[in-house]
C-alpha cells in the first residue's frame, strides 16, 4: 500500500461520523426524503456523500465489494486505512457494496439475508451524479405518509431488478448518494409507477 | 529486515521514549505544511509476553497508546505510536518521522535523534547502575557438595 495516496477524513473522527451515521438512520427512517450531510472532503472518484458514508459505515468487520469503477488504489488504500474493512472480490460474502449507476441493472449474487436474519442481508450504497431528473415515481409504506413522489436518475431495469430480490424480509437496502446528500430505500418501501405518467 | 526498516525502527523507537523533550524541537518541525490524516487518538493495546521469552503467549495487560499519522505537503506521511496520552507527542513524533523520510534525513538524524538518543542512553545507563548497586549474592544456598 503505497502511503502518499492518504488523505484526511473526517474533521471529528467521533461526531462526524455519528453525524452520518444519524443522516443515514433518518433517510431510511423517511425514504425518498433528500438528507443532506455533512461536508465532507471528495475521494476521487468518491463523491462527498458515497465517502462519508463509507467512513461512517465501514470497519473491520464489514466485507465491501467495490464496484471496477471504485476500485482504485486511492480508495482502496484510504478504506484500509481509515475503515480498515476487508475488500472482497464476490459479490456473495459482501456486507456492504459501493455502486455506480451502471451496476443498477445487474443485482444479482448480493446476499438478501436469510429468513431467520434479514438483517444480515448486503446494503447498497449507490452513487449517482444527482438525486433527482429521473421519471417520477411514487413511493409508499413505512415512514411515508401516504405517497411521496422520488425521481431518482435510475435506470427501469433496476426497479425489476430490485423487485425479483424483494422477498420480504428478505431483501436489498439501498443508498442513494449524490454529491453531498442521501436518499434511502429500504426494502420495505412499495414502488408504484406514478400517478402524473398513467394518466 | 532490510536496513531502511532498521534504522526507522530505531528513530521512531527513539521519537516514541522522547516524551517532553520533543517539545524542545516543536517550532523546527512545524516549520512546514502539513495536516492530519488521523489527527492523534488515544486507545488501548494488548500487550503480551512470553515467559523466559519461550512459551505460549499471555496476556500480560492493556496499555494506553496514542497515535498519529500526518501529511506533509509533498505527500509524505509520517506515523507515531507512543504510550500514554500525550497526544502533542504523538503529533511531534509523527512530524519527525515524516521529515526523517525526506532528503534532509541526515540533517534531522543530527539535530533531533542523535541528541534525544544520548539522553536516553545516559538516563538508561544511571538506571542501570542503581539497579546493579542493589544485587545481592546468595551464598547460604549452595546445598550438598558434601
Amino acid at each position: 500500500m503505497s502511503a502518499d495516496l492518504l488523505h484526511p477524513a473526517f474533521n471529528d473522527q467521533v461526531l462526524d461520523s455519528q453525524r452520518v451515521f444519524r443522516a443515514a438512520l433518518k433517510a431510511l427512517a423517511e425514504p425518498g426524503l433528500t438528507q443532506p450531510l455533512i461536508p465532507v472532503q471528495a475521494l476521487e472518484p468518491l463523491a462527498p456523500a458515497s465517502y462519508a458514508l463509507c467512513l461512517s459505515l465501514l470497519d473491520g468487520d464489514t466485507r465491501l465489494w467495490l464496484a471496477p469503477a471504485f476500485d482504485t488504489p486511492t480508495v482502496r488504500a484510504n478504506l484500509a486505512f481509515h475503515c480498515g474493512c476487508p475488500i472482497v472480490d464476490e459479490r456473495e460474502s459482501a456486507d456492504f457494496a459501493l455502486l455506480g449507476v451502471q451496476e443498477l441493472v445487474d443485482l444479482s449474487g448480493f446476499f438478501t439475508g436469510s429468513e431467520r436474519f434479514p438483517d444480515q442481508s448486503c446494503t447498497l450504497l449507490v452513487q449517482l451524479d444527482a438525486l433527482g431528473d429521473g421519471a417520477a415515481l411514487s413511493w409508499s409504506g413505512p415512514g411515508i405518509l401516504g405517497q411521496r413522489e422520488v425521481s431518482l436518475p435510475v435506470p427501469a431495469a433496476f426497479w425489476q431488478q430490485r423487485a425479483a430480490r424483494n422477498d420480504f424480509p428478505r431483501g436489498l437496502d439501498l443508498f442513494f448518494a449524490a454529491d453531498q446528500s442521501l436518499i434511502g430505500l429500504p426494502r420495505s418501501t412499495r414502488i408504484a409507477v406514478s400517478i402524473e405518467e398513467v394518466a | 529486515m532490510t536496513p531502511e526498516i532498521a534504522t526507522r525502527q530505531r528513530w521512531m523507537g527513539v521519537l516514541a521514549r522522547a516524551g517532553d523533550e520533543l517539545a524542545r524541537y516543536e517550532a523546527e518541525l512545524k516549520d512546514t505544511d502539513y495536516q492530519l490524516v488521523r489527527a492523534p487518538e488515544i486507545g488501548m493495546t494488548l500487550v503480551r509476553g512470553r515467559m523466559g521469552g519461550t512459551g505460549a503467549a499471555f496476556n500480560l495487560g492493556e496499555m494506553t497508546v496514542t497515535r498519529c499519522v500526518v501529511r506533509l505537503g509533498d505527500g509524505r506521511t509520517g506515523y507515531s505510536y507512543v504510550a500514554g496520552r500525550d497526544k502533542r507527542h504523538a503529533e511531534l513524533a509523527a512530524l519527525a518521522d515524516a521529515h526523517l523520510q525526506g532528503r534532509d534525513q541526515a540533517h534531522w538524524q543530527a539535530q533531533v535523534i542523535a541528541p534525544l538518543a544520548s539522553i536516553q542512553a545516559a538516563r538508561r545507563a544511571a538506571q542501570d547502575a542503581e539497579t546493579a548497586s542493589s544485587k545481592v549474592e546468595f551464598f547460604t544456598l549452595v546445598r550438598g557438595e558434601d
